[in-house]
């Protein structure tokens, strides 16, 4: 060529573009709780007070710590199923029926052949998880695939299935052990297949938290290695964003589309294994709705690996911080809610943040390449 | 510029006062200067082009006129009187019209509705007879002839625009603009267009043409105003410039306006179809028939108006739209029912009409979008792992060889300009050195220079022996890159002559459906053809249309 070329500009670092996106939800997370004390001046209380016994409660000791990290990781997990099918231009609302499936599968596993060496044990558990909740959301991506039915509707009805399946097995069904008291639930999982204790007696004796943890922070290092690193990711972010041009480059559109259900439906299965094997036995309705949650942490997470863990472990200190607020300060639960609620308005409200942060001449963090 | 000179009729009457002025019209977005105090200087009664380049402030110019855009700077002039204008209603009152490249039309309503729209005849109920009366003076006072009961709906697109400049001529407009009206014509419908405006002018109109065609400005205009960058780069009397010199104007140095073209060298035939049958998105039958065969070293241009199977035409051969009937020979082998990625891997390209559809994933970083089609082969995946540096290497490559701009192999997509994502998709296309090449509109709404960079392109490849199929519904394309044009006519190739001794009339009389025996189409198939316009096979499809695929 003849023209007159320009050198080749290096894009900002890594760590600047991360805080620019990352600015967006943080400013969510301050509106929100300053228009949440709003709401708690408003019905009388100290909203200082309500917030500082929220921070106690949530990681005021290692005990809550603990605590917090156990009500967080379900979240997280399932919200990289719900992002995974997102970054494919799926609307995955079901992750709740797929983790009931990975629950399923796991207990089912583990009570079945309670004498298994606990190592292999559990690594067939977590593989069991997975491919239960993969193959139960991978039937709404094979349907979308070959009929065009809606993930929406699918996923959805498919959760109800699962979840009817989980009460028929376990109220009085073929997975209820012979000697339980009319009490809902599955023999114990065998306690050679727990997860490890992480955290040392001598910082807290009986600590709940356990290798799940490390299993949730490998789980995000394979979410954005499958996203980013290998073609597979390649090809499902392109069918995400623009199917027509995906076809155009050779992509198997209908069978990109049933993998990153089965993807992500195996994050959902491991999300339904984790508070299992935290009560070491599965109880009737044991989900207070992890799977729906995930979608609001998913979409504060902004879809990626980082965001959603640090935004999951902020949905979980709320909802556990919550408990010592409420019986320390007088102030009603609700209030975590009308705060989640906050935080995923000022989220999506992220036009009104930037015109705010315009406003207030930080013109050159809004603009930083996201 | 060299020749910035007064209006004709500025000269010959004297001190006539200019019909519209706009001084000094400043508006900026954000840090761009979209216009930087720019004049424009309209006569009465003069056809007046304003050209430039994408980008150059064409439209945001036309949209301050009509009162949709508010400029920082400047003032606006109707017959030496400063005017306001707020908003299109101001611009309407002060007799401004606007004939938008985009009809605003309703479809199920009737040319009459459509005209009087907003200004109906009549009290609380339209006084639909009087309408239809007042539109029927109206089209025959200027010479349009169109029905004002008809349904704008079953109107060919030609016809529609009719209806347009109906509407803005019954609001008493004077000035009326038009934007880049012939982009969706026929040549004979460009024709019927020149006459209309040349008869608007002597019924007292003045008209502002937005193009960046040169040879229309060339036909139709007195004087042109060309903008580049969004500041004034002349005034040029039509009668005494010539097309290299506005080319000159538009882009700012020299630009070969007739590509330069050697004798084709060809070579063995590197693509075929025999009889290849297919169905429109909406299942009707889109191509009846198509025989065509592209030699190595050959442009082969399908000359049409769009809609006539182009667009389905190019998916069977890339492999994105299943043939009912036929064959389609690759290199000589076989390609009928081969998914798409296996014909790319043979040695296929494909540049696609539509960059934003097809073309790119907008979103993904430029890098993304050079490996698109490759993204699973070495060395851009090794072991089933994206490998960064070949990724990072071919982007620099090609970003340097076709000067893309941003330079940055990691902007998105879609913050490039037109002209630079087209560089995109033609350099990524090219780069896995393919055998046949598909290249449907390869500049369409590209600017001047960004056109000739493509066509210089797509030529080199030409005389390196690449097989290209040309689809284009700009005959001066066709003309000036084919070495053999053949034309589509609903669905089917209707003739295949050597570009060298083609003729632009007979070529336009067969895209609009005449026959070598008739030369001359009859008014039904003119506007049969032109009604096929109105429906460019767009696929109507949901966000995973090709789900099913």
């Amino acid at each position: 060529m003849t023209v007159a070329t320009l050198p080749i500009e290096r894009p900002a670092g890594r760590l600047r573009q991360l805080v620019a996106s990352g600015i967006g939800p943080v400013l969510a997370v301050v509106l929100a709780i300053i228009v949440g004390g709003v709401v708690v001046l408003v019905s009388g209380s100290n909203p200082i007070t309500a917030y500082q016994q929220m921070l106690v409660g949530a990681v005021g000791s290692p005990f809550d710590i603990s605590e917090t990290f156990i009500s967080s990781i379900p979240l997280i997990l399932a919200a990289y199923a719900v992002s995974f099918a997102f970054r494919c231009g799926l609307f995955n609302i079901g992750a709740e029926g797929q983790l009931y499936m990975g629950a399923i599968a796991s207990t089912w596993l583990a009570t079945t052949f309670p004498n298994w060496p606990g190592i292999v044990l559990i690594i067939l558990c977590i593989v069991a998880a997975m491919i239960a909740g993969g193959a139960w959301a991978g039937i709404a991506g094979w349907l979308k695939a070959k009929t065009g039915a809606h993930e929406v509707i699918t996923t959805m009805m498919l959760s109800y299935v699962a979840i009817d399946i989980s009460h028929w097995l376990l109220e009085a069904g073929p997975m209820t052990p012979s000697n339980a008291y009319g009490t809902p639930e599955s023999g114990p999982i065998p306690p050679q297949a727990a997860f490890p204790i992480i955290l040392p007696s001598w910082i807290l004796p009986n600590a709940r938290l356990n290798a799940s943890l490390f299993l949730t922070i490998l789980a995000g290092v394979v979410f954005a290695w499958i996203l980013w690193r290998t073609p597979l990711g390649y090809e499902i972010r392109a069918v995400g964003f623009n199917p027509k041009a995906a076809a155009y480059g050779g992509i198997n559109v209908a069978r990109r589309l049933v993998v990153a259900m089965v993807i992500a439906g195996a994050f959902a299965g491991l999300a339904g294994m984790v508070p299992v094997w935290v009560q070491m036995r599965l109880y009737d309705s044991f989900s207070p709705g992890y799977g729906y949650e995930a979608i609001a942490v998913a979409l504060v997470g902004r879809n990626s690996a980082i965001g959603i863990f640090l935004a999951g472990l902020l949905y979980g200190a709320m909802i556990h911080g919550s408990v010592a607020m409420q019986a320390n300060a007088n102030i009603s639960g609700f209030l975590v809610q009308i705060l989640q609620a906050l935080v995923l308005f000022f989220v999506g409200a992220e036009l009104l943040i930037r015109w705010l942060l315009r406003r207030g001449g930080l013109r050159a963090l809004v603009e930083a390449p996201a | 510029m060299t020749a910035v000179a007064p209006g004709p009729r500025g000269r010959l009457d004297g001190a006539a006062t200019p019909h519209l002025e706009m001084r000094g019209i400043t508006k900026a977005f954000g840090s761009l200067l979209a216009n930087d105090h720019v004049n424009l200087e309209v006569q009465d009664r003069e056809i007046h082009a304003v050209v430039g380049e994408n980008g150059a402030g064409k439209t945001t110019l036309m949209n301050i006129l009509y009162g949709l855009i508010h400029p920082d700077e400047g003032e606006i002039l109707i017959d030496g009187q400063p005017v306001r204008i707020r908003g299109p209603r101001d611009a309407i009152a002060a007799g401004i019209g606007m004939v938008h490249q985009h009809f605003q039309l309703v479809p199920v309503m009737s040319v009459a509705e459509n005209v009087v729209l907003g200004q109906e005849p009549g009290g609380i109920v339209l006084d639909r007879a009087a309408a239809v009366r007042q539109v029927r003076d109206l089209s025959e006072r200027f010479g349009l002839i169109v029905d004002p009961t008809a349904r704008v709906e079953t109107l060919p697109v030609g016809i529609q625009q009719r209806v347009e400049l109906l509407k803005i001529l019954y609001r008493g407009s004077r000035l009326l603009v038009f934007d880049e009206p012939t982009a969706v014509l026929t040549p004979q419908e460009t024709d019927e267009l020149f006459e209309i405006l040349r008869g608007l002018v002597a019924g007292g109109k003045t008209v502002i043409l937005i193009t960046h065609k040169l040879n229309e400005v060339m036909a139709i205009s007195e004087r042109v105003t060309v903008l580049r960058q969004g500041r004034n780069a002349g005034v040029l009397e039509t009668a005494r410039t010539s097309p290299p010199e506005i080319a000159r104007a538009m882009v700012g140095r020299e630009v070969l306006l007739r590509v330069e073209r050697d004798e084709a060298h060809l070579g063995e035939e590197r693509l075929r179809l025999e009889g290849v049958t297919a169905d429109s998105d909406r299942g009707l039958p889109a191509l009846a028939g198509i025989d065509l065969a592209v030699r190595a070293g050959e442009i082969v241009g399908i000359a049409g108006v769009s809609g006539n199977g182009q667009l389905e035409l190019a998916e069977v051969i890339a492999g994105l739209r299943p043939i009912t009937a036929g064959h389609i020979y690759l290199q000589g082998k076989e390609v009928g029912a081969q998914p798409a990625a296996e014909r790319r891997a043979n040695g296929l390209a494909y540049i696609p009409e539509d960059r934003h559809a097809r073309g790119l994933v907008l979103p993904f970083e430029i890098k993304d979008n050079l490996i698109l089609g490759s993204q699973s082969r070495p060395p851009f995946a090794v072991r089933g792992q994206r490998n960064s540096a070949a990724i990072d290497q071919r982007a620099e490559d090609l970003i340097h060889q076709f000067d893309i701009r941003p330079p940055n192999p990691e902007a998105p997509v879609s913050s490039l300009s037109g002209g630079n994502q087209q560089k995109v998709v033609v350099a990524r296309e090219l780069a896995e050195d393919p055998k046949v090449m598909v290249a449907a509109e390869p500049t369409r709404g590209l600017d001047v220079g960004a056109t000739e960079f493509i066509h210089q392109e797509l030529i080199r490849k030409r005389d390196e022996g690449l097989a290209i199929l040309l689809i284009s519904s700009e005959l001066d394309e066709i003309f000036s890159l084919s070495d053999t044009i053949a034309v589509i006519y609903q669905g089917r190739i209707v003739e295949v002559m050597p570009s060298a001794t083609a003729d632009r009339e007979r070529v336009g009389l067969l895209m609009a459906g005449g026959t070598v025996e008739s030369a001359v189409p009859t008014a039904a198939q003119i506007a049969e053809a032109a009604a096929t316009l109105g429906s460019p096979g767009v696929t109507g499809d949901g966000p995973h249309g090709e789900g099913g695929a």
